[in-house]
């Protein structure tokens, strides 16, 4: 029953270690390459990994208006969920834990829990800037479920031939048969959906409505400080890489080479490619929306190009 | 030679209601003895209903029973049978389960109440009306117990009659609820005047030989029915008298509203749909299930944001989660039918443990108004961790209940979509409404349990220990359904799906082996449901990858620096950097409540809300007129398709 193989998954690759390793890096990437277009030159690449080592060993504030376990729970819970989603995403041939035909319904609701970790680590924190975020982080996340839902049932209808599924063993069996998702010309507003339900999902900016410095001091974050905050911090990174990964497994799957190692090289260079185009190029070309417009944006520009697949792929095309 | 188990479910609803009985003679002034009386009934008939569940359910038999031994003569039914296989068990251990976590809530809850001698005389009424109900065999008996279920609903209902609204949401529930008894009674007498027959194994037989299709009378009788039940289950457009009537009922009548009245419309439902009148084949009935189904979740759900009463706000998500299971049972599937059936068991754990932590809330503060509140985390903390497992597993978040459930009916609403385009509509209104309600239980969170905290909030202390415990067992219950969906699915589901797909085994167990032969002309076959796949889902690999990282996370804040300031008892003054600041002056109060918050969303659905919220007129000749065309509407279109 139990395989000690799944101590290695859970735990080095592509679990917690990688997903560590790998996000700080991805971030330091993306800080780079965003520094770049403004012509700056940007911190080092590894510096989302000195900002996380120097939070850990800071002095973590508890405010008094603060229930502790909630506070000091929240983190911790967003960052497993994250990690549970990289275990179930098929990377080519490979899955971690293939075996049990994870579905896109468990993947989206995961996706749901960082972002309750923070909406509910920022409510226990008793600030009124963080009553502020944490009704924009909902608002955020009501704003991209719509056509994240609609991307995923639409590659569901396109992968199921007659029938539909969920499986997202069954879409990585299609795209190795018929080559990537992307490559299917109705699925083209799909991707362009999912491009940008990624940033609103990770909430960078232009959607950082939540968090938006500038107006409400990193809303739900506000009171955090210490090794919370850096795990906070973690769970953003992280995230940028599992929400590119997720479009890599739906939209850039394939064959593979067969190799694991190979495959997973590939696979990060893809989220790498993923995260340059739907965060850094539109993080440094817009300015950050209010919270209704991006309310507005995602249900009807967003949410329209994903019906637009949705209706071709239950046509057949 | 009978087994004993074969007596115990018409004991069952014989106790509670001889409780009710003693309750009133004895009970008058002694307030120990009446509590123990009922708790006696109320204990007796769920150990009860546990041995049949175990000889029914675990076992495999199905139990018939004619009181008074009045058996069928010439394969003519004159006497009142019970009938219980899975799907009565399974319903019948669920309205036990919330009668008895209910009674252990009231003692205290209850305690500052006058009339506490009509209050659980009623309660009995109540829950044995609903348990003879699920049980019985009969359909005339059935509308008796919906008679006696309706009547002790209104009463209930306008319980605290000094309170305001109470006595209007108690008329308003008497007009529309006999209302529904009423085409109930009509539908029945419909159904008696063209079988002869009372019997709900022996109408169906007759029924499945002239058929439904083309015969208008039987059309109209369907009609009535799924317009009495509907109204029971607080289906939209019947809902409107739930939201007062969970408002104003106290917190752990409410819990038996949700936990047990409701659920009773969702069997008979079932019941009239599968087996009775056999119309879940026909596509065109499927049709007009979903779609009530998907009008009551959005419609609840929405409505439920936009209010600012901890129990009105409960009750619309009722109505909401109530949409969830229609539509499951609505498919006509077996793993439809097995995820509204989870779903149904998930939402009486979760939804009573909601209204018991609003009635805590209530109990401890004397509020339910969400604007009032605030920062009651920090006075009631064991309260706040019930009420967020609660509030995660309604929102379907895993590794809770509500995920399996809500889970296994995406799966069947999705299969269907290879049909027809409507499904996949149905399909992403269902996911939204999972997020919707998350959002709404993040205003409850932020604005009962989180924020900022109130001064008048001083003196509030944690509700007292047999309250807790109750909101602990339901809260354990909501966690375990949720980590072990295989098990409960095996052992209570997968039979009462059984036993609701094969309608000819439950006419001939009733009638004597042959009937259905001998009446339809086709033999009785054992259809057992396909294999309910319910995914892979394994939240112990989940917990295990928790408990490492806990670990770790335990580590570094235990040798990491960490500071809290000062405690609630000490005098001394706090350091400020334990102060939350908020524009300059430490302790200024913010003006954000829960009305504020997801303004973005109510913004940009303005006209909506405005358009629903003139539909809520208060007005019970409104809600008459909503009902009584909703009946037409369904006469209708039934007339139309069949």
């Amino acid at each position: 029953m139990f395989n000690p193989m799944w101590l290695f998954y859970i735990l080095v690759f592509p679990g917690a270690l990688f997903c560590f390793v790998a996000g700080t890096l991805l971030n330091g990437l993306d800080r780079k390459v965003y520094a770049k277009m403004q012509q700056r030159i940007g911190p080092p690449i590894l510096q989302p990994f000195y900002d996380f080592m120097k939070l850990m060993g800071k002095e973590t504030i508890i405010p008094y208006e603060a229930n502790k376990t909630v506070f000091l729970g929240a983190p911790v819970v967003g960052f497993v969920a994250l990690v549970t989603i990289m275990l179930l995403l098929p990377q080519f041939g490979f899955t971690a834990f293939g075996e049990l035909n994870a579905d896109m319904i468990v993947i989206i609701y995961l996706l749901t829990i960082p972002a309750a970790s923070i909406i509910i680590g920022g409510a226990a924190s008793g600030s009124p800037y963080a009553g502020v975020g944490i009704s924009r982080e909902m608002v955020s996340v009501i704003s991209f479920e719509l056509p994240l839902v609609m991307v995923l049932l639409a590659i569901g209808k396109k992968a199921g031939g007659d029938g539909v599924t969920f499986s997202m063993k069954a879409i990585a069996d299609y795209q190795a048969a018929n080559g990537a998702m992307i490559c299917q010309w109705s699925m083209i507003p799909a991707a362009l959906a999912m491009l940008l339900v990624v940033p609103c999902e990770v909430g960078c900016h232009p959607f950082d409505v939540a968090e938006a410095e500038t107006e409400i001091c990193e809303g739900p974050l506000v009171e955090y400080s210490g090794a919370p905050l850096g795990v906070f911090k973690l769970n953003y990174y992280v995230k940028q890489l599992v929400v590119s990964a997720l479009f890599a497994a739906l939209f850039l799957g394939g064959k593979g080479t067969g190799i694991v190692a190979a495959d997973a090289a590939i696979f990060y260079g893809e989220c790498l490619l993923v995260t340059f185009f739907s965060m850094t190029l539109i993080r440094a070309t817009c300015a950050r929306l209010k919270v209704e417009q991006v309310f507005k944006f995602y249900w009807t520009v967003v949410a329209g190009l994903a019906l637009v697949s949705l209706v071709l792929a239950w046509f057949g095309l | 030679m009978m087994n004993y188990v074969e007596h115990f479910p018409a004991l069952a609803t014989m106790v509670l209601f001889l409780g009710a009985f003693l309750v009133t003679i004895f009970g008058g002034k002694n307030k120990t003895l009446r509590i123990f009386l009922a708790m006696a009934a109320a204990t007796a008939s769920f150990v009860m209903v546990l041995c049949v569940a175990k000889y029914v359910i675990i076992d495999g038999n199905i139990i018939t029973y004619w009181l008074g031994n009045w058996t069928p003569v010439k394969d003519y039914a004159i006497g009142i049978g019970l009938e219980v296989d899975s799907l009565n068990a399974f319903f019948a251990l669920l309205v036990t389960l919330t009668t008895y976590l209910s009674g252990w809530y009231s003692i205290k809850y209850m305690s500052r109440d006058e009339g506490g001698d009509y209050y659980y005389t009623l309660y009995l009424m109540l829950s044995g009306s609903v348990l003879g109900l699920v049980l019985t065999g009969d359909i005339f008996n059935m509308f008796v117990m919906i008679e006696i279920m309706t009547f002790a609903c209104v009463a209930l209902t306008a319980f605290r009659n000094w309170s305001k609204g109470a006595l209007e949401a108690g008329f308003k529930y008497l007009v529309i609820g006999s209302l529904g008894s009423t085409c109930t009674l009509t539908g029945i007498a419909l159904l008696y005047a063209q079988c002869h027959t009372l019997n709900m194994a022996q109408l169906s037989a007759m029924i499945a030989k002239v058929g439904i299709t083309g015969n208008s009378t039987m059309i109209l009788a369907f009609a009535l029915l799924i317009t009495g039940f509907g109204i029971k289950s607080y289906a939209v457009p019947f809902h409107f008298v739930a939201a007062d009537a969970y408002m104003a009922a106290p917190a752990s009548v409410s819990m038996l509203f949700s936990g047990m009245v409701n659920k009773a419309g969702v069997y008979g439902l079932i019941r009239v749909c599968y087996i009775i009148l056999q119309t879940m084949g026909l596509g065109k009935v499927q049709t007009l299930l979903v779609a009530v189904g998907t009008v009551s979740m959005f419609v609840g759900v929405t409505m439920a944001l936009n209010q600012h009463d901890f129990k009105r706000l409960l009750a619309f998500h009722s109505i909401s989660q109530i949409g969830y299971v229609l539509t499951a049972i609505g498919l006509g599937t077996a793993l439809g039918v097995a995820g509204g059936l989870y779903h149904a068991m998930n939402h009486t754990l979760f939804k009573g443990l909601l209204f018991l932590c609003a009635g805590a809330v209530y109990y401890a503060t004397g509020r339910t108004n969400l604007n009032n509140m605030g920062g009651l985390a920090k006075k009631m903390p064991q309260t706040c961790i019930i009420f967020l497992i609660a509030a995660f597993s309604i929102s379907g978040l895993p590794p809770f209940n509500g995920f399996v459930s809500k889970w296994m009916i995406y799966q069947a609403i999705y299969a269907k979509s290879a049909q027809s385009f409507g499904y996949l509509f149905v399909t992403v209104v269902a996911l939204i409404t999972s997020t919707l309600t998350l959002a709404s239980f993040i205003k409850v969170t932020q604005s009962a349990f989180f924020g900022q905290s109130r001064p008048e909030f001083d003196d509030v202390k944690e509700v007292p220990g047999s309250m807790l415990l109750p909101m602990w067992v339901m809260a354990i219950l909501c966690v375990f359904t949720g980590v072990a969906p295989k098990f409960v699915t095996e052992k209570l589901i997968t039979p009462a799906v059984n036993a609701v797909m094969s309608v000819n085994k439950y006419i001939d167990t009733m009638m004597g082996a042959g009937y259905t032969e001998k009446i339809t002309g086709s033999a009785a076959t054992e259809i057992s449901a396909e294999q309910i796949t319910i995914g892979n889902w394994t939240p112990v690999m989940w917990l295990v990858l928790f408990g490492i990282v806990l670990v770790a996370f335990t580590v570094v804040a235990v040798f990491g620096k960490s500071s809290r300031g000062y405690t609630n008892n000490s005098k001394e003054q706090p350091d400020n950097k334990h102060a939350t600041f908020f524009g300059g002056e430490m302790a200024t109060r913010s003006t954000v409540v829960g009305s504020d918050l997801f303004w973005g969303f109510r913004h940009n659905f303005k006209g909506y809300f405005e358009k629903l919220e003139g539909i809520h007129s208060g007005v019970v000749n409104d809600y008459a007129v909503w009902a009584i065309g909703a009946l037409a509407v369904f006469v209708m279109y039934l007339n139309a398709v069949l």
